[in-house]
């Protein structure tokens, strides 16, 4: 009797010890952002994937628009994560939350900005897709604001600006003509339900081991 | 007797002819160049270079082209994949039952003449991939996971393949209205479903700023149609202590005054960490050149032949003024007269 309730226990020990460390390895980098990744972000309240395209804005700044629509098959829905000018994070890095980040369009090589500009639906910030080939000006910074370490796949977080402090949000107000029913993305000082994002679709970067020596081969 | 079991034998040889010879369709392996044994690199490296040559677009002249160039991706799409490469081994191309679908892996660098299919096609996907020149120099690999939307049957129809068509209608005897109508057809229903999964991109030695990587079907799905790719393109970052030029690498070494007259002996920390031994007993001018052959990158095509590795040396003069003892010692010591040569060095006089 003594004998079968030590092996109970020590198979329930082997087990647990079995279960917590392939606990440990999903823990892993695969389920963060990572630096360089491409990502989708959805906003969860709206249910739209934060767009960009070679539309500018007819008013404010007359940047590049930057819009959320419905569509989950668009090429136009990925942006690259990238660290703040002159300071390039390590590929394969994850995110940490609290870290400036660029997010740069990926077709248009344009960076996620804001400024002193009214948007044009709701007359909140205007945001909109700046610069050339990846390389814009400070504006472009963005901190990710979440919960825990680092920044999650499939937690939602929220984006604050670098610069002005507002978040990136969307409240419902479609555009006409010819982006029609695309949302308005625009900038507002509080945090509230508005603002929350998620990654969704992407190719996210699995941090790399150090080249081999080259002796080695 | 013997003579029976030779016609036999003859026949026999005859008919194991015959059938492989029916049987082998083409030779892949002879097609890209490598032998039997090679590995999945090799073919990799073999098509590539072979892609660049026998292009249509590079061949006008030759009606063979678009044949040559057809082999060429079929080969490459057997023997690149592992299923289908033993499969071949086996029972060669006729072996290889699948009808796979006709999809030309085009190299992205090459400003190719899109196949011009009907097909609709998804969005691409073009990833920057930076890469260190320490990746540059040993090779290294990308694991990367996918998560993308995939088309997935669903219960009812839904129209497709819409467009504007001019509709005739009559009004009365002789007279008629042309109008712009949208006809659809109907298509069985599809649903988006998001799917993950692993993908592995390879750093090659000798891989250079812009190559691309191409994934074929990953990109964004196209309801109607296929998939587009995706695609890596290398960006090489730049280094502290080396420069690229091609296979070569350019590097700075600042050496005291002292050691430029007299001499000396140093080593350089590779990209890979080995050690470059350098040894100088002469007298090094400032901008002084040394090179070291094979010390450079590895050429993409033949990993085999490595660039080299120049050295520009600068001299530190010391910071602290001489007094007039050192001075003097150093006009006696030296020995060299006065030169004060005036000239204009801008125009190489």
């Amino acid at each position: 009797m003594e004998v079968v309730g030590t092996i109970r226990g020590l198979i329930r020990s082997l087990l647990f010890l079995l279960l917590w460390s392939s606990c440990e390895g999903r823990d892993s980098e695969l389920s963060y952002v990572t630096c360089g990744s491409l990502v989708k972000l959805f906003n969860t309240r709206h249910n739209v994937r934060l767009h960009s395209h070679d539309v500018k804005y007819g008013s404010g700044s007359g940047q590049q628009s930057v819009t959320g629509v419905e569509n989950a098959d668009d090429a136009n829905s990925y942006w690259q994560i990238r660290g703040k000018p002159n300071n390039p994070c390590l590929r394969g890095a994850p995110i940490k939350c609290g870290q400036a980040i660029r997010i740069t369009h990926m077709k248009t090589g344009r960076n996620l900005h804001t400024h002193h500009f009214s948007s044009p639906l709701s007359n909140n910030q205007e945001v909109s897709a700046f610069g050339e080939n990846g390389e814009g000006d400070d504006l472009d910074v963005w901190t990710v604001q979440c919960e825990g370490i680092h920044w999650e796949r499939d937690e939602a977080v929220r984006f604050k600006h670098v610069g002005t402090d507002v978040f990136l949000s969307v409240t419902g107000e479609q555009y006409g003509h010819p982006i029609r029913g695309q949302r308005e993305v625009h900038g507002m000082s509080s945090p509230n339900q508005h603002n929350w994002w998620r990654t969704m679709e992407g190719v996210f970067i699995q941090p790399s081991q150090e080249p081999l020596r080259h002796d080695e081969l | 007797m013997a003579a029976k079991g030779m016609n036999l034998c003859n026949v026999c040889c005859l008919l194991l002819y015959a059938t492989t010879a029916v049987l082998a369709g083409r030779d892949f392996y002879k097609i890209l160049g490598v032998s039997k044994s090679a590995s999945i690199r090799d073919i990799k490296k073999a098509y590539r270079k072979l892609a660049l040559q026998l292009h249509p677009d590079r061949n006008q002249d030759d009606p063979q082209a678009q044949d040559k160039f057809a082999d060429l991706g079929a080969a490459y799409e057997v023997l690149s994949d592992e299923e289908k490469r033993k499969q071949y081994d086996m029972y060669g191309e006729d072996g290889l039952k699948e009808g796979h679908h006709s999809s030309h892996t085009q190299l992205d660098f090459i400003p190719s003449s899109q196949q011009d299919r009907n097909i609709p096609r998804g969005n691409d996907i073009i990833l920057d991939l930076e890469v260190t020149l320490e990746e540059v120099y040993s090779g290294n690999f990308v694991e990367v996971v996918r998560n993308k939307p995939v088309a997935k049957e669903a219960p009812g129809k839904r129209k497709c393949n819409c467009r504007q068509e001019m509709r005739t209608t009559q009004l009365g005897p002789g007279r008629f209205q042309m109008t712009q109508e949208m006809v659809c057809d109907e298509c069985p229903n599809v649903k988006l479903v998001n799917e993950e999964r692993t993908l592995e991109v390879e750093i090659e030695q000798g891989v250079r700023d812009e190559m691309e990587y191409p994934f074929i079907g990953e990109g964004e799905p196209h309801i109607d149609g296929e998939p587009g790719d995706l695609r890596f393109r290398i960006k090489v970052l730049k280094h502290p202590v080396f420069e690229r030029r091609g296979d070569d690498l350019y590097t700075n070494v600042t050496i005291s005054l002292v050691e430029a007259l007299v001499g000396f002996e140093m080593d350089i920390v590779h990209l890979d960490g080995h050690k470059v031994h350098i040894v100088r007993d002469k007298i090094t001018k400032p901008g002084a050149r040394m090179w070291k052959k094979g010390e450079g990158l590895p050429n993409f095509d033949n990993v085999n032949i490595r660039g080299s590795l120049i050295i520009t040396f600068d001299v530190d003069f010391p910071q602290t003024q001489l007094d007039d003892q050192q001075k003097e010692g150093i006009r006696n010591l030296l020995k060299q007269g006065s030169v004060q040569k005036v000239y204009n060095g801008l125009q190489g006089y």
